[in-house]
């Protein structure tokens, strides 16, 4: 649309993503978004249209920045336990939060979070030459171990089980 | 208070009881092609307004009517500051309008679905 911006866009969706992304979706106001991106309201409203709106722009950014990095490096992984630790390790706070806070209630969420898996499934079925199940189970199992905190001994326990896959 | 609801292809905002009056105006039809989104925003009574012409501004009882604010016209209908909804507009005569309503979270969701 041609606006003149007073901020940097890319530099306040970043914000966003860290911000959603520690707090939740419902745990950030627009207060909060005003005070920490440093944004005017009316600039925020203007730009974005509404909370939602930048919301999954930054989920999308979110997507780009920081699971794609792992989609890529899990091309590289050679067994389950290489796979594990990627997974346990990458940054995907606003991901795990937008699977189980918005996804239920905003099928727009649900699709960027279902798509994001997805590659992330393909790239550890490719990676290892298992059928996309095998390499999604082995995500949920990823994903299940980081939300406990990634409990010491809980991934070994599971790849020796496992490995070799293929 | 306002009442919010979809018709069709519309948004409509209806104003109730002696809102109409303080904001002069008894209802919005706005086509949802020019509804940007809905945001639940308590905060937003506690910034500047801007200049009220016409409608009526009693500080910390009604802001009601149109408000010129930065070169943009935004319509206000609140009283309680913590039911307050902001409903972006594109091409419209207003901005934004800031209503309040009875279930803040229930019209986000139905403004913000009738969009998707």
């Amino acid at each position: 649309m041609g606006r003149r911006r007073a901020f940097d866009e890319d530099e306040v969706v970043r914000a966003a993503v860290g911000l959603f992304g520690g707090r939740a979706y419902d745990g950030v106001s627009v207060d909060d978004l005003v005070n920490h991106l440093g944004v005017h309201r009316n600039s925020l409203y203007k730009t974005f249209g509404s909370k939602r709106g930048l919301y999954l722009i930054a989920l999308r950014r979110h997507v780009v920045d920081d699971v794609r990095p792992l989609v890529d490096a899990l091309a590289t992984a050679t067994d389950a336990a290489a796979v594990l630790g990627l997974i346990t390790s990458a940054d995907l706070g606003l991901l795990l939060l937008a699977a189980v806070e918005r996804a239920p209630a905003d099928e727009e969420v649900a699709e960027v979070v279902a798509a994001a898996l997805a590659a992330v499934d393909q790239s550890i079925a490719d990676a290892l030459g298992i059928p996309t199940e095998l390499a999604a189970a082995l995500t949920a199992a990823a994903l299940g171990i980081r939300l406990r905190g990634n409990p010491e001994g809980v991934g070994v326990a599971l790849t020796r089980r496992l490995d070799p896959l293929g | 208070m306002a009442l919010v609801h979809i018709d069709g292809d519309d948004l409509v905002v209806v104003m109730e009881g002696l809102d109409k009056l303080w904001a002069l105006k008894s209802s919005l039809t706005i086509p949802l092609a020019n509804v940007r989104g809905a945001t639940e925003d308590p905060g937003i009574s506690a910034e500047p307004k801007g200049i009220r012409a016409p409608g009526s501004h009693v500080p910390g009882v009604i802001t009601a009517g149109t408000f010129h604010l930065d070169g943009e016209k935004v319509f206000w209908d609140v009283k309680d500051p913590s039911k307050a909804v902001v409903i972006e507009l594109a091409d419209e005569r207003y901005s934004r309008l800031v209503v309040q309503v009875e279930d803040p979270r229930a019209t986000v969701a139905l403004v913000e679905n009738a969009l998707r």
